[in-house]
């Protein structure tokens, strides 16, 4: 039996346990509301846990999805379990919108947005009386569940049957989906975005469906409490709730789903305790709130976790047994040409950083771009991996135009990028670094993620070999379960460029790996770059490390104040009058003479 | 009919220079530190309440309520920094924390006033007196907003163009590393922006207490408000934020004419959704 089914069964089990155990009224109706709350702060936790986005706003989604389903209830008489699935429309659509609207732009936008938005839903409910009775409050008559008079169950024990169950589903799809390349995405936009985006996630993308996939579990959440609450009023979409997901999320820990499902169900019982506070219990969740973030971040589930004891039981359970690196495949050239650069400018105001810089890189050769400090060698990079749009000119990759796409689209298209500063997801492992790498390495569908198919199980298998395949190739294998954090810099160095490969590039632009690199370091490096040039990669190396640089390079292309001035062999480089005086600054005379030698 | 829509349009422009000072206020945090104060509506919320107690209870005028309500606020943005902000800004993810930090805070304010004065309403008494052109009339007090709206703008831009505060908060908004290696002290900048943005943000509420009356949710409102506006106009743009504020206020006055209160600003927080869709950048704003 997969994983999948069982834990869902399990999950159902358990809810049909409780609900069969529990006989007070009072109790059974706690436990009801902490179900719906875990499912409300696992949505929350889509956003804010897995993405980084906070959201001021989920409570509009979880008043939708209760008014929508609370309308078709009291105006079209339908059933209410019916009606129960429905919920998640409403909240998916809402989710994308908000997604479309807002999540290109930063974590702050966002959280402005939803606000924002659950404002908007807020007037709409308070002044649409004919449907929602406004402020009075819509009562809705949610029939029992067929269910219990066979079993012998009360209403409320049928209640709580579904809310445990539909908890469950939620609960393992959310898993999976965190588990898949969908999740490693989000991972990946949340703690390194340029990253993500240069091993071709599209980013924008992932984002927008990450926000209605909340939105939606978020909807579901407001259809379950409608027999809990029984009148719904505009105060479903107010801060309270909003306010709720949020701190759920954060009491439970928001990098896991263990512990945003338990900071939910925490809040339906907190309050219970907090009675005797009457009217403050407000200030006293600010006061929780506060603290959580200054000294616990982790959350309690994050603080559990990292106890010596239970830190080791995890570290046991998560060393799995990884499949056999697959050798990195040679690369057969599809074009002569793989780039072609144009007339290409990139001015920054005033400051020209490039100027009409023409080069082409054939396929299989290793291009050496070099210039001093400020010479626009990373600007140009940029450009051909799609992070900068030119000015003016045209660069082509492979035939085609890539002078306006997206990051992700030139990766996709064979062109990878590394960064400079090491871009590595610090918090995960090396083995997670490379399987978000390996993103657009036989992409799987949302449905066999979400349901772990067999299917998916195995190219999941044959992407982690390919994976560590690629971490094999660099020499860093042996370090695949540590924290990517942990690693020395040099190794950080060779992780990024293990990860650049692993997305699959034919053409591997790397910005400056051996700075930083000590001598035996650089050494491995060169050796790195030379055997993947045998196997057909082409690359282009911007780095300082000219003794390493011009031993390993077919062609160097130099640069000098965002000009080309040079473009030859090593040998035939270093010997001209002009990439000489770049280097040791001739007089300004000589250098205005420099940008016009002929390449 | 004009007359109505001239006096609608005086109106709006006259709340809306309140709305200045408060969105300006929040853009003033983020330009600088690149933060989002949740608490902010608040910090507005105490300056309205202050201008109520001082002319209610201590029986000042007015006109001296309002520098108090600026320091009322600027306390509380001393607080919110020492509380929510400087202790969270270097840490990595430290700007989402501070979202959720900051919003604590704000709640734990607003419960405070809650259970000390009371969760009801209160109409404070601005400047008496109005004046009466060609059909259309201004009270004294929405001219007085306009006037000192216009002198604390015109006192913040040249506080910003010609002090070495104002040039070190310049610098730290393009670069902290950059004000770092300068030898500016960010962490002090960075806390006075903070209180400054405070206090601009208590100013606004005394100026629209008399306007819009008092109540002690009016924070949520405000906050609402104050960011539809800077979005409208750009994040972190100050000219963006006190022009879309101008524009809210005015639309809001006019809608107001063909529709419901809830209705006309449904129809203005939706505007902002139209425009982040469109322009993501703000209307006033360049690429930021």
């Amino acid at each position: 039996m997969s994983r999948t089914l069982r834990d869902v069964l399990l999950g159902v089990a358990a809810a049909a346990l409780l609900a069969a155990a529990l006989t007070s009224t009072y109790l059974l109706d706690v436990a009801a509301y902490a179900g719906v709350l875990a499912v409300f702060v696992l949505a929350v936790s889509v956003t804010f846990g897995q993405l980084g986005y906070v959201s001021f706003g989920h409570a509009a989604f979880l008043g939708l999805g209760a008014y929508t389903v609370g309308v078709l209830v009291t105006r079209y008489g339908w059933n209410y379990w019916a009606c129960l699935p429905l919920g998640l429309l409403p909240g998916l659509l809402l989710g994308g919108l908000i997604g479309v609207v807002s999540a290109r732009l930063s974590g702050a936008y966002f959280a402005i947005a939803t606000l924002v938005v659950a404002e908007i839903l807020v007037l709409l409910v308070m002044n649409w009386v004919d449907v929602t009775r406004g402020p009075m409050g819509l009562m809705v008559n949610a029939a029992p569940l067929p269910l219990p008079d066979w079993l012998g169950w009360n209403a409320q024990q049928g209640y709580l049957f579904v809310v445990g169950a539909s908890l469950a589903v939620v609960f393992v799809l959310l898993r999976n989906l965190r588990d898949s390349a969908t999740g490693r995405a989000w991972t990946a936009i949340r703690e390194a975005p340029a990253l993500a985006e240069s091993l071709g996630v599209a980013s924008a993308r992932s984002r927008v469906l990450n926000v209605a996939l909340s939105g939606a579990v978020a909807s579901f959440a407001g259809g379950l409490l409608i027999p809990k609450v029984f009148v719904l009023s505009p105060s479903l979409l107010g801060v309270g709730y909003s306010a709720t997901g949020i701190l759920g999320v954060i009491l439970g820990g928001k990098a896991t789903l263990v512990g945003p499902m338990l900071g939910g169900m925490l809040f339906a019982v907190i309050p219970e305790w907090l009675r005797f506070l009457g009217d403050l219990n407000f200030a006293a969740f600010a006061v929780l709130l506060l603290v959580v973030v200054r000294v616990l971040p982790g959350g309690l589930v994050g603080w559990l976790a990292a106890r010596p004891a239970l830190a080791r039981r995890l570290a046991a359970r998560s060393a799995r047994d990884w499949p056999a690196p697959a050798p990195v495949a040679p690369r057969t050239p599809r074009q002569a040409t793989v780039l072609e650069l144009a007339g290409a400018s990139r001015h920054f105001k005033g400051l020209k950083a490039v100027q009409d810089v023409s080069f082409a890189v054939r396929a299989g050769e290793i291009v050496g771009l070099i210039g001093p400090n400020g010479a626009g060698k990373t600007t140009l990079l940029s450009m051909l991996s799609g992070f900068l749009p030119p000015s003016a000119g045209s660069i082509r990759g492979f035939g085609r135009d890539i002078a306006h796409q997206a990051p992700h689209r030139v990766a996709r298209l064979g062109v990878v990028r590394s960064f400079q500063q090491t871009a590595l997801c610090a918090g995960q492992t090396v083995a997670m670094n490379m399987a978000i790498a390996s993103h657009m390495h036989r992409p799987a569908g949302l449905a066999g993620a979400l349901l772990r198919t067999r299917a998916w199980r195995e190219r999941e298998r044959e992407r982690m070999a390919h994976a560590l395949g690629c971490l094999a190739e660099v020499g860093l294998l042996a370090r695949r379960d540590e924290l990517a954090a942990n690693l020395p810099y040099g190794e950080q160095k060779l992780l990024g460029v293990a990860m650049a490969l692993a997305a699959g590039p034919d053409v591997l632009l790397l910005d400056e790996p051996a700075a930083g690199l000590n001598h035996v370091e650089a050494t491995r490096l060169a050796g790195v770059l030379s055997g993947l040039r045998d196997k057909g990669f082409t690359l282009v190396v911007v780095d300082h490390n000219l003794k390493m640089l011009m031993a390993l390079v077919d062609r160097v292309v130099v640069l000098h104040h965002g000009v080309k001035i040079a473009d030859g062999t090593p040998q035939a480089v270093a010997r001209m009058p002009a990439v000489v005086d770049a280097y040791l600054g001739g007089a300004h005379a000589q250098q205005q003479d420099a940008a016009e030698v002929p390449a | 009919m004009s007359e109505v829509l001239l006096q609608q349009l005086l109106n709006g422009l006259s709340v809306g220079f309140g709305y200045a000072l408060i969105a300006l206020g929040l853009t003033l945090a983020f330009g600088v530190l690149h933060i989002i104060n949740f608490g902010h509506g608040e910090v507005v919320m105490l300056g309205a309440l202050t201008v109520v107690l001082a002319t209610q209870r201590l029986h000042l005028p007015y006109l001296a309520a309002v520098p108090l309500a600026m320091a009322v606020g600027a306390l509380a943005g001393w607080l919110f920094d020492a509380l929510a902000v400087s202790p969270l800004l270097r840490r990595t993810d430290g700007r989402t924390d501070i979202l959720l930090t900051t919003f604590a805070v704000g709640v734990l304010v607003n419960q405070a006033v809650l259970s000390v004065w009371g969760p009801a309403p209160a109409r404070v008494d601005g400047l008496a007196g109005r004046i009466d052109l060609a059909g259309v009339g201004l009270t004294a007090q929405r001219l007085f907003v306009i006037g000192a709206s216009i002198a604390a703008l015109a006192l913040l831009d040249q506080l910003a163009r010609r002090t070495r505060f104002g040039v070190e908060m310049r610098a730290l908004a393009q670069s902290e590393h950059a004000a770092r290696v300068v030898g500016i002290d960010v962490r002090s900048v960075g806390t006075r922006a903070f209180v400054l943005a405070a206090a601009v943000g208590g100013l606004g509420g005394a100026l629209l207490a008399p306007i819009a009356s008092y109540s002690p949710m009016l924070g949520q409102a405000v906050l609402i408000k104050a960011f539809v506006i800077v979005v409208l106009g750009g994040l972190g743009s100050a000219g963006g934020a006190v022009l879309c504020a101008l524009g809210v206020g005015v639309a809001e006055a006019l809608l107001g004419l063909a529709m419901e209160e809830g209705l006309a600003a449904m129809t203005v927080y939706s505007l902002m959704l139209v425009v982040l869709l469109v322009r993501p950048q703000g209307l006033a704003g360049g690429a930021r």
